[in-house]
């Protein structure tokens, strides 16, 4: 049924991202890659995905603005697209920039506290997470200004109302505020993909739902265990928790109870690809769990973070085996910034002279 | 450093020969006593300095290491958390304790770190993400930064000890330059003079004895010819006794003579 | 010279260095921000759009104003700015260490402390 009408408003931008899917370096790109000796090198193997966001950096520029070109790609190409996007896709597409908007207001709101000038932090502001009426937030001096402008002037207002007043973005660790948010929308995005008539029971829903799910449980159990040794009291911590995905609801309560790694371990038991990511970090680990891990260097094993990121890639990388879905847009924005971060790691090894952990990489073609 | 010329301003006396004596000896053996201080200390600050030299260039590579952690935090948080960082900053967790360290008399001091407890400004940093890995940046770079707290510590010893040893050079120099050639100067000018003295002393003695002597030869001579006159006169007298008397008898008869007229 | 009181109250680094030096150094916990009202920050972040007085003037503040930092960290390429000011610097207290950035080698030719090792030994 889906497969009739998509392609009339929708055809092109499939068909864009799947093109772009396409330019994503593969596994023969990184392998070369992982061989160069110096910053140009890579930039010339870079040459024929990144050509001309790259011509403007001079010889041997630094990692940081090596990602930031590489994003600027991403970013153009994603204003493309949503410029083309019409109906429930562009709507779609807001959904995915809020999760940058949280990132962007939460730098915001740690500006005003601080009473710096606001204006300055819209630099470091992510480009994706850019919207209107941000520059109006940084007429407000104090933070209940500043809330009060939040809630007129971002599309995050719903996020806000209901679970933070405005004395909570004084008192609360900015992490909290930031969480919470995060929580709200992961929750709207999946209503929104699971009700709106446009996508309810088509694969955009049931592919968005598996990477939201994922994307829920993945924090639940970062918050838990970055949570332990913190002020972060398990009440709060349990508000944290998006209210859907796999281990929802006796695994968010079992970890909402956890006090170390194996209390978490033992809360994701019940799912068979969380339970091996935890049985391979753990053996990483050893009993302090796999945050402890001495000094970085020489770990051989993956930490749980890595796993987590590997599982998002394939998730995202299926997405693209289904027709007729929004989902791809979402999964070409995950898998290319995944490719950023790919990019930039390889760089820094380089620039570290670190080459032992040069494979540390995530390529999923 | 021309020698005669530069002394000290003192009398040549016995008294203050024995003072410059002292003074020389005190000299000679506060230049040994420096000297070996200063050897001491540049030996120390010879190792401190091949140590400063290693630990500078293995810092390099730790601070690699470090910021290669920082781009992991990066990496797994997927954007920027320098911002935040900054802002959550209030009070510090790495603290310095200094201590002091006797090398040959001098106080070098040491810069100990040592960790606050119950002190986490970024404990909730990468909370719903890379918390692990900013935890772990935050041990690599702590171990990081103890690395450079000791190599601060060498580079404050070497600045002092350079300090010190210059002072201490100069010192051994000067002693060794000035202070003891002009002691010696003096002495030695000390004991021309008093030889000189010595000299003049003997000479005069030498003069009053031969003049006593010329004296006492005159006085003898005189006596002599006096006795010899008396004795002369004597025998004059007692061989012209009647001569003697015939003069006086002459004039006497020559007034005699006249009187006698009367 | 430096007497005990010169330096027994020096518990504090300090750092003057780009964004990615300073934010590591402040994840080890050495940042330190004085109470209000004056809030002094004992870092200090330099980017393209920072000057040389501003550098400067940090330089000054951690060296000579502020008695309560020991060990000034600083990166080697931003003390090539203000290398005048940082050669000329001679004092025990606190110590100025250049340290290596993310983007600029470590190059101990330039080290002022390090060429002042070579001179000594007559290299």
């Amino acid at each position: 049924m889906e497969g009739l009408l998509f392609n009339v408003n929708n055809g092109y931008i499939e068909g864009i991202v799947r093109g772009y899917r396409n330019g994503l370096l593969t596994g023969a790109n990184y392998t070369n890659m992982t061989q160069c000796e110096t910053i140009d090198d890579l930039k010339l193997q870079l040459g024929p995905a990144y050509g001309d966001f790259l011509a403007s950096l001079p010889p041997n520029p630094s990692t940081s603005s090596l990602a930031a070109k590489t994003t600027d790609k991403l970013v153009a190409e994603f204003r493309y697209v949503r410029a083309n996007a019409v109906g429930s896709l562009a709507k779609f597409m807001d959904y995915l920039t809020y999760g940058y908007m949280i990132d962007n207001v939460a730098l915001l709101i740690t500006g005003t506290l601080h009473e710096r000038d606001t204006r300055e932090l819209l630099d470091r502001c992510h480009p994706l997470g850019w919207f209107e009426t941000m520059p109006v937030l940084c007429v407000a001096t104090n933070i209940e200004e500043l809330y009060n402008s939040v809630l007129i002037e971002t599309p995050l207002a719903p996020y806000f109302k209901g679970s933070l007043s405005h004395q909570d973005l004084d008192e609360l660790n900015i992490e909290i505020v930031r969480n919470t948010l995060y929580k709200n929308y992961l929750e709207d995005f999946y209503h929104f993909v699971n009700n709106n008539p446009d996508m309810a029971g088509t694969p955009t829903a049931e592919v968005m739902s598996e990477i939201l799910e994922f994307e829920a449980d993945r924090r639940a159990i970062n918050i838990t265990l970055n949570s332990f040794g913190t002020e972060l009291s398990k009440a709060d911590r349990k508000k944290l928790y998006p209210s859907f995905g796999m281990l929802y609801p006796e695994g968010t309560l079992m970890l909402s109870r956890a006090d170390d790694f194996e209390g978490v371990r033992l809360a994701v038991e019940g799912v068979g690809d969380y339970k091996s990511f935890f049985e391979a970090a753990g053996l990483g680990g050893g009993a302090g769990g796999p945050g402890n891990m001495a000094g970085g260097t020489g770990s051989d094993g993956k930490t749980l973070e890595d796993m987590f990121y590997q599982k998002e890639m394939e998730i995202s990388k299926m997405a693209f085996t289904r027709q007729f879905t929004y989902a791809i847009v979402y999964a070409w924005v995950k898998l290319r910034e995944q490719e950023i971060r790919n990019i930039t790691w390889i760089a820094e090894c380089i620039a570290q002279n670190q080459k032992e952990r040069i494979n540390n990489y995530i390529s999923v073609f | 450093m021309s020698g005669a010329a530069d002394r000290e301003a003192v009398f040549p006396t016995r008294q203050s020969l024995g003072l410059m004596k002292a003074k020389l000896k005190g000299a000679e053996t506060g230049h040994s006593l420096l000297k070996r201080k200063s050897e001491a200390l540049t030996k120390r600050f010879r190792e401190i300095t091949r140590r400063i030299d290693e630990a500078k260039r293995k810092m390099g590579r730790v601070m690699q290491i470090a910021s290669l952690s920082l781009a992991e935090v990066t990496y797994a948080v997927g954007g920027n958390i320098s911002f935040q960082i900054q802002e959550s900053a209030r009070s510090a967790r790495f603290r310095l304790r200094t201590k002091q360290e006797n090398v040959s008399g001098v106080l070098l001091p040491a810069f100990e770190s040592y960790l606050t407890e119950g002190n986490n400004d970024f404990a909730m940093t990468g909370l719903g993400k890379g918390g692990q890995q900013v935890q772990r940046c935050r041990e690599t770079y702590a171990r990081a930064v103890e690395a450079l707290v000791e190599l601060a510590s060498l580079q404050t010893a070497f600045v002092i000890l350079d300090e010190v040893i210059k002072v201490v050079n100069r010192r051994v120099n000067a002693i060794e330059h000035v202070i003891i050639p002009r002691t010696e100067n003096t002495i030695k000018y000390i004991n021309s003079e008093l030889d000189e003295l010595d000299r003049e002393e003997f000479y005069r003695l030498k003069k009053v004895a031969a003049k006593k002597q010329r004296d006492n030869a005159e006085t003898d001579a005189e006596m002599k010819q006096k006795r010899e006159n008396q004795e002369a006169l004597d025998r004059e007298a007692g061989e012209s006794a009647a001569a003697d008397d015939s003069a006086p008898a002459d004039i006497l008869a020559v007034d005699e003579d006249e009187d006698v007229i009367f | 010279m430096t007497s005990q009181a010169d330096y027994k109250d020096r518990q504090f680094l300090a750092v003057i260095g780009d964004e990615d030096s300073v934010t590591g150094l402040l994840l080890a916990g050495i940042g330190h921000v004085t109470a209000p009202p004056d809030a002094q920050k004992n870092f200090l972040v330099v980017d393209g759009k920072t000057d040389n007085a501003t550098i400067e003037e940090a330089f000054n503040r951690f060296t000579t104003e502020r008695k309560d930092i020991g060990i000034v960290l600083i990166n080697q390429h931003i003390a090539d700015r203000i290398r005048h000011r940082v050669d000329t610097y001679t004092a025990a207290f606190p110590t100025v260490l250049e340290i290596p950035s993310k983007d600029h080698p470590y190059d101990p030719e330039k080290d002022s402390v390090l060429r002042r090792v070579r001179r000594l030994f007559g290299e």
